[in-house]
């Protein structure tokens, strides 16, 4: 898959925010299996910007092109295959069921996509230290380790293009490292892409373009 | 493959069950009721059918003129253009004047009954007589005239003759009496020698061939095309209330007993029509609260329906799960509706001991069909409704 802006900009987003950002209203294309990072203090758009590209939000000016197609000019059944086979996301706030537990999180999903067994799930768990935080309450866990739940859900899905809005914000140096190591791993496993939205460069992530927000 | 277990523990379908099972109970009444309606109707139908007097799969009526204060005095015959009104309204086949003599009749017995009276004769059209016996035929000049004596009329004079010393008469022994039938004319009397071939359960009436009252009306009589009293209506069911709606509005008189039933049936079909909505109207409620129900459990679990949808499952996928949770509901409630019409079609076929064997003893295949119809359009709205409520997440 590849992603083509053009001229893109929030319509809510005050001019002065514009000047100087590397993806605001700039002809952008990220390639296939391209691993982008954008970087930008808060409030500059980083989470619309990831938004934009899932679909979720229309509140812009100028194009986002998705193999030629606008994400929000899909229809419902189009979109909800972009979304199981082609884009996966890690939100910024989440987005987890907090009264399930955290494995009926990555299970709805697997069970949409039917792409890992429970005993990968388990060991993707396990590599991220928070296998035995499964059987738990998501709402009763720390955002932390809801984090690493949100990274592993985002994995079980083919993905053509992984979007990431800021997903370490609540990890620590070594499991910051680990979840990245994961994540880069499935990634090169299905020749995927990432666009990984964060508040400062990200020096472990091999990005093949950066760009300031 | 997902399916709704997936999804289950994330939507919110456990509160409010009161709400829930009120709906059920709603729906189900309604669905007794409105598939009991089309069952009795059925029933009420096949008796009312089966208790008229048939031939040929026809039923026979006579029509007169409704005699009132008002018009009474008056000459209440029936025309020519009653007769085309009559065969042009609604469910009539084909329709027959019964045309009476225009001279004056007698009849005696001879010495074996001493009995001699004035007398009226009539004709009508063969296919209107219910019975036809081979001997029912005239030839101009002879002068032995067959007759079709009314049933009632025999039983009229068995009744009476003991008290004037007159020999009662079998129906049989009837027909071996021969009988001097005297037609008046201005000038004379002319004699013929009459017999009984038949009894006619169907016209009160003293019948001659058609021909030979034609014949004598105009040898004997002052006028040819004379307006008649009488007209027989052939019709499928006498019973038709669009028929019986047309005579009474056009102030013909007809025979009660016949068509008894069809007022009853008029009457019914009011009552049925009338419950059948009310029923119509339950099931309605039913289906609103239940949109109401659904209305409330998508705006309780919004939030957890919206991250499904998020996630990449496609709600029209995700309204077709849900609502699938409550076609074993509308399944039960129509098949319990269904056995509910067969118990009290039971009772009802039971209760009416004289039509028991004309009812079948399951319901009606068109009263499955509608519980068939109420459980699709239930399933179907249930389905569109949640669907319309998922995409507008």
């Amino acid at each position: 898959m590849q992603i083509q802006l053009q001229q893109l900009q929030p319509v809510y987003l005050e001019q002065e925010k514009l000047v100087g950002s590397e993806i605001w209203n700039t002809q952008q294309f990220f390639e296939s299996g391209s691993l982008v990072e954008i970087v930008a203090a808060s409030g500059r758009g980083k989470s619309s910007f990831i938004h934009f590209l899932y679909g979720l939000r229309n509140d812009y000016q100028g194009k986002i092109s998705l193999e030629g197609v606008a994400p929000d000019a899909f229809n419902y059944k189009q979109t909800a295959l972009l979304r199981s086979k082609k884009l996966s996301i890690v939100f910024q706030d989440l987005k987890l069921f907090e009264s399930a537990t955290c494995l009926q999180n990555i299970l709805v999903k697997n069970a949409l996509t039917g792409f890992s067994s429970t005993d990968a799930i388990e060991a993707m768990a396990e590599r991220l230290g928070v296998r035995n935080k499964l059987a738990a309450m998501a709402g009763n866990c720390s955002y932390g380790e809801r984090q690493r739940i949100a990274i592993i859900r985002a994995l079980q899905q083919p993905f053509e293009f992984l979007l990431l809005d800021e997903p370490f914000s609540h990890l620590d140096e070594m499991n910051r490292e680990k979840a990245l190591d994961l994540i880069l791993e499935e990634t090169k496993k299905q020749n995927a892409g990432i666009v990984l939205a964060d508040l400062e460069t990200n020096p472990s992530f091999p990005a093949t373009k950066r760009l300031k927000l | 493959m997902a399916s709704y277990k997936d999804i289950a523990p994330f939507i919110d379908t456990g509160r409010n069950r009161g709400s829930r099972i009120f709906g059920y109970t709603g729906l189900g009444i309604g669905t007794l009721l409105l598939l009991s309606c089309l069952q009795f109707y059925l029933d009420i139908n096949q008796l009312i059918k089966e208790k008229s007097l048939r031939k040929d799969g026809f039923d026979f009526i006579s029509v007169t003129r409704e005699i009132t204060n008002e018009n009474m005095g008056k000459d209440n015959r029936l025309t020519l253009a009653n007769l085309q009104e009559i065969k042009s309204a609604p469910g009539v086949e084909d329709a027959a004047p019964l045309i009476s003599n225009q001279f004056r009749a007698k009849v005696s017995a001879g010495n074996v009954i001493p009995f001699s009276t004035d007398i009226f004769l009539e004709a009508i059209n063969n296919n209107f007589l219910d019975t036809l016996p081979p001997g029912f035929i005239w030839q101009e000049g002879q002068n032995n005239i067959p007759i079709i004596l009314s049933s009632e009329f025999l039983e009229m004079y068995n009744i009476f003759a003991p008290t004037q010393g007159l020999p009662q008469i079998s129906g049989e022994s009837a027909a071996s009496l021969n009988v001097q039938l005297e037609c008046f004319t201005i000038t004379g009397v002319e004699g013929f020698r009459a017999h009984i071939v038949g009894l006619s359960d169907r016209i009160n009436s003293v019948l001659v061939p058609e021909n030979f009252l034609i014949w004598a009306n105009k040898k004997f009589g002052q006028s040819e095309n004379a307006p008649f009293s009488r007209i027989y209506i052939k019709t499928r069911d006498a019973n038709n209330p669009n028929l019986l709606q047309f005579l009474d509005k056009k102030d013909y008189h007809v025979n009660k007993e016949r068509t008894r039933f069809g007022r009853i049936k008029q009457v019914l079909q009011g009552i049925i029509a009338g419950l059948g909505l009310f029923a119509i109207l339950v099931i309605a409620l039913a289906i609103l609260l239940f949109a109401f129900y659904l209305q409330l459990l998508i705006s309780r679990s919004r939030d957890n329906l919206r991250l499904i949808v998020t996630l990449g499952y496609e709600p029209g996928w995700v309204g077709k799960q849900v609502s699938k949770r409550w076609v074993p509901a509308y399944g039960i409630i129509v098949l319990i509706a269904l056995s509910g019409a067969q118990i009290l079609h039971s009772i009802f076929r039971t209760s009416v001991h004289s039509g028991m064997d004309r009812m079948s003893f399951p319901i009606s295949i068109y009263t499955f069909a509608l519980g068939l119809i109420i459980f699709c359009v239930c399933a179907v709205i249930n389905s569109y409704l949640l669907r319309k409520e998922l995409r507008r997440l």
